[in-house]
């Protein structure tokens, strides 16, 4: 790294990194500590098993959507039935517990009186 | 995951226990050699993923996974494959992370609540300056921080990653290579334009 540019970038880089609030730092290591938990052979805490009790309403979540769209739902225009999977291979199920938020939103709605259900 | 052109950083965490994983020395060594090994890159590796994802939240459970991954994974590899291997899962993991993202928008656009994308993001920590600089010498740093990873957050992807890993992490051309799953000429014509680029967006003199 010879430009001085790059230099300059680096080192602008390098004092955002010393920079780092403590509530991060320790976050970074516990996370590290529950990474080498691995080796001890015990499951880590924290990044996997909070998507356990999602799993479920996503589920719950991805029934509610279908049927509340109907059969015209079949055909999606852009969001496909990929698209979910590429959603549940992830950790990214957060946005399922949403939508299963919206779709009773939109039930609520339907009610004059706010009843639901 | 193949690993390709270690030699240039051979020799940096040597794992002497391969023939003996079980006994609780062992255990105990390597432990404390991907304890130090980790310890040393975590926070530049948030700061990149940070960069790349504008969350420090899902930067922190990127980083998270790749620490997990490199442990469960290729704790038995010699330490000096850690680095690449460790970008190489992180890497992996921020594209899968804009991949999902993509999707979840375009499932909830079609839902009727299309991701507006304006995520609050605050990109500077507002502690005292450990620096001892005075509060418009840390402004104009903060500024000049902000500016340049704008400009590399609009950079392509493999631009970006090339030129964050060669330039800020310091890895090698065979190392941002494996890190990035690509040859060492790719890497090299990312890094390269990611430098012209840069200048284009910032000028002769960037910061």
């Amino acid at each position: 790294m010879n430009d001085p540019n790059e230099k300059k970038a680096k080192k602008l880089f390098d004092d955002s990194v010393d920079r780092l609030d403590a509530a991060t730092l320790s976050r970074l290591n516990q996370g590290r500590h529950a990474a080498l938990d691995v080796l001890q052979g015990s499951q880590p805490v924290g990044l996997w098993t909070r998507w356990v009790p999602a799993t479920g309403v996503a589920a719950a979540a991805l029934v509610t959507v279908i049927v509340m769209r109907g059969p015209d739902a079949v055909d999606l225009p852009t969001a496909s039935v990929t698209d979910f999977e590429i959603l549940l291979e992830g950790e990214s199920l957060e946005m399922l517990e949403d939508l299963e938020f919206y779709s009773w939103l939109e039930a609520s709605d339907l009610e004059p009186n706010g009843n639901v259900g | 995951m193949e690993v390709h052109g270690m030699s240039a950083c051979a020799g940096v965490f040597a794992v002497s226990c391969t023939r003996e994983p079980s006994t609780r020395a062992c255990t105990l060594q390597r432990e404390s050699q991907l304890n130090k090994f980790l310890a040393d890159v975590e926070r530049r590796a948030l700061r990149i993923a940070e960069i790349a994802v504008r969350d420090r939240d899902e930067a922190l459970d990127l980083v998270q996974d790749a620490m997990i991954k490199l442990v469960k994974n290729y704790a038995g590899r010699p330490g000096a494959e850690w680095m690449p291997l460790f970008y190489r899962i992180l890497q992996n993991g921020i594209r899968d992370w804009h991949r999902r993202q993509k999707v979840r928008n375009r499932v909830m656009v079609w839902f009727g609540r299309g991701g507006s994308g304006d995520d609050e993001y605050d990109l500077v920590a507002h502690a005292p300056d450990p620096a001892g600089r005075t509060p418009d010498e840390e402004l104009q740093t903060d500024e000049a921080m902000r500016r340049l990873e704008t400009a590399i957050q609009a950079l392509p992807a493999r631009q970006r990653e090339a030129f964050m890993l060669r330039t800020f992490e310091g890895l090698d051309v065979a190392g941002t290579a494996v890190a990035m799953g690509c040859s060492d000429g790719s890497v090299k014509t990312h890094y390269s334009r990611a430098i012209h680029t840069l200048r284009d967006k910032l000028g002769e003199h960037w910061v």
